[in-house]
């Protein structure tokens, strides 16, 4: 049986504040997928991932991000929703009066983690990951904007969400940086988890295939050849 | 790792809150010096009030016995707080000292009755009860005439009355004053972390996680801020109390203690509820309004 879709979205309109981004906006994303999302700067790619997140709340339509119903969404709800998402933010969203150590742990603990020992293991485990784990006594504004994109992946990662979603996330970083990145998000996608990736470096599209969606003047749509991804640019 | 942030973010961090911490504290204690005023304005009309005082003029050869008797009685009666008895050569002798001049042997009689001074509780001492308590003294078949300054009694109570409104009126103002800024500081630092707290939002935390340590650090500050208010309040009624002994005495330390346990529970309770406050609207706001 195949499994059910993760994220599904059926002809939704996409607002920001009361302009229309994206019309009738419909996709399905299963668990373990690995999504790029292209589109050119103010596309709406940035608002579509925003909605998924509840930031942006979803006015009409019907969609379902695990398992939560976007349009009936209540307000204590959302931060239950986000628990099952782990978001790479393109302007990082630190908490930036803490150093990187305290920024980890006050996810851990917001979404219940009591235990001091697996608390200090599992933000030692995701910095490493990262390869930033003897960075955790600095505060973010001391590291630069590649370690701190990847302080930000390494706390989507914490509590192994369903969903990961990545807003240009190597866009602060250098080639081999960004690969590296990539990487560990089709990791993450191989072991289960649906990943969405918002992105305008095209090379590493071209490198590392994966399904690809483009937002073009208000719509969203599936690219299927390389072709129409290198017009794009 | 934990804990290490750089000494000098750690230094600034402080230092923010701690003028804030002192800003609120120097409300709290204006707000206490307010309290101190209206507590020792009650005191100090409740002396004025008490001072003034009933002359019970005695009819000619009152029997000692019946003196003794009649004082006895006004002593157990509720509004009166204490009496004195003025002998007809008493008064005479005061009398005499006043005027300077032997009327006695100028007269060759002592024409003076003997009188009880009847000083009143401060709550009696109002036109209207004085009154009644006149008409109730003259009841009494030794009692000559009873006799008081009925303006003086007026001016004293009409006098006290705007003055204690003047007082209040002013209090309110402070108070309303006080709330505000006290109000007005907690926005300022909690305006400062609004990025912050949409931030933890966005991580998944829940309204009252992300509210919690707020509240519980601003619960903190109202306690320092209250302790520090309470030093000062203590410093001021130290040096009035050395300076000008008769306006304050030691025995209002009960009042005293009291204002500082009100101060203290001032400080927490609008530290708290200006914090959930703001707190609650950052958390409702959306992230573009932030920027505004």
């Amino acid at each position: 049986m195949l499994p059910a879709n993760i994220i599904e979205f059926n002809d939704c309109p996409i607002y920001q504040k009361d302009n229309l981004i994206l019309s009738h906006v419909s996709f399905k994303i299963k668990p373990g997928e690995f999504v790029y999302l292209i589109g050119k700067v103010g596309s709406g790619k940035t608002s579509l991932i925003k909605t998924i997140n509840a930031q942006i709340p979803l006015k009409e339509g019907d969609a379902e991000v695990a398992g939560y119903k976007l349009s009936q969404l209540k307000r204590k709800d959302i931060a239950y929703l986000r628990r099952k998402i782990g978001i790479v933010f393109q302007d990082f969203q630190l908490l930036n009066d803490r150093n990187i150590f305290n920024n980890l742990d006050f996810v851990l603990k917001a979404t219940g983690w009591k235990n001091k020992m697996d608390i200090e293991k599992r933000i030692k485990e995701v910095l490493e990951k990262v390869e930033l784990d003897y960075k955790g006594y600095k505060m973010p504004h001391q590291l630069s904007g590649g370690e701190q994109q990847r302080v930000v992946i390494a706390r989507a990662l914490l509590n192994e969400p369903e969903i990961i979603l990545a807003d240009e996330p190597t866009g602060n970083l250098d080639p081999g940086t960004s690969e590296s990145i990539i990487k560990t998000l089709m990791d993450i996608s191989n072991g289960g988890r649906a990943v969405i990736m918002a992105t305008h470096n095209y090379t590493l599209l071209k490198k590392f295939h994966a399904r690809t969606l483009k937002c073009e003047s208000g719509r969203l749509s599936e690219v299927n050849d390389d072709q129409a991804i290198d017009l794009d640019f | 790792m934990r804990g290490k942030d750089p000494g000098f973010t750690r230094r600034r961090i402080t230092s923010s809150y701690f003028s804030s911490i002192i800003s609120i504290s120097l409300v709290l204690f204006m707000v206490g010096l307010t309290g101190l005023l209206l507590l020792n304005a009650r005191t100090l009309s409740d002396y004025v009030k008490e001072s003034l005082n009933i002359s019970v003029i005695l009819k000619e050869n009152t029997r000692e016995v019946d003196i003794r008797r009649l004082q006895k009685n006004l002593d157990a009666s509720d509004w009166v707080k204490s009496t004195k008895y003025v002998s007809k050569e008493e008064a005479a002798a005061d009398l005499q000292e006043e005027l300077g001049e032997d009327f006695l042997n100028f007269l060759g009689y002592n024409p003076l009755l003997a009188t009880i001074d009847v000083y009143l509780y401060a709550a009696y001492a109002n036109p209207d009860s004085i009154s009644f308590i006149e008409s109730s003294l003259m009841e009494y078949s030794d009692v000559k005439e009873v006799y008081y300054h009925e303006s003086l009694v007026f001016l004293i109570n009409e006098n006290i009355r705007k003055i204690s409104i003047s007082i209040l009126i002013f209090s309110l103002f402070l108070f309303v004053a006080a709330l505000t800024l006290i109000n007005n500081t907690i926005r300022l630092t909690i305006y400062s972390k609004r990025f912050i707290i949409n931030t933890m939002q966005l991580v998944g935390a829940t309204r009252s996680f992300i509210r919690k340590p707020f509240l519980k650090r601003s619960a903190y500050h109202g306690i320092v801020a209250a302790l520090l208010a309470n030093i000062f309040i203590g410093g001021i009624v130290y040096i009035i109390q050395n300076e000008y002994p008769q306006v304050m005495k030691l025995q209002d330390l009960k009042e005293l203690i009291f204002l500082s346990v009100v101060i203290i529970l001032f400080g927490i309770v609008l530290n708290y509820f200006s914090t959930f406050f703001a707190v609650s609207k950052y958390l409702r706001m959306e992230e573009d309004d932030l920027f505004y």
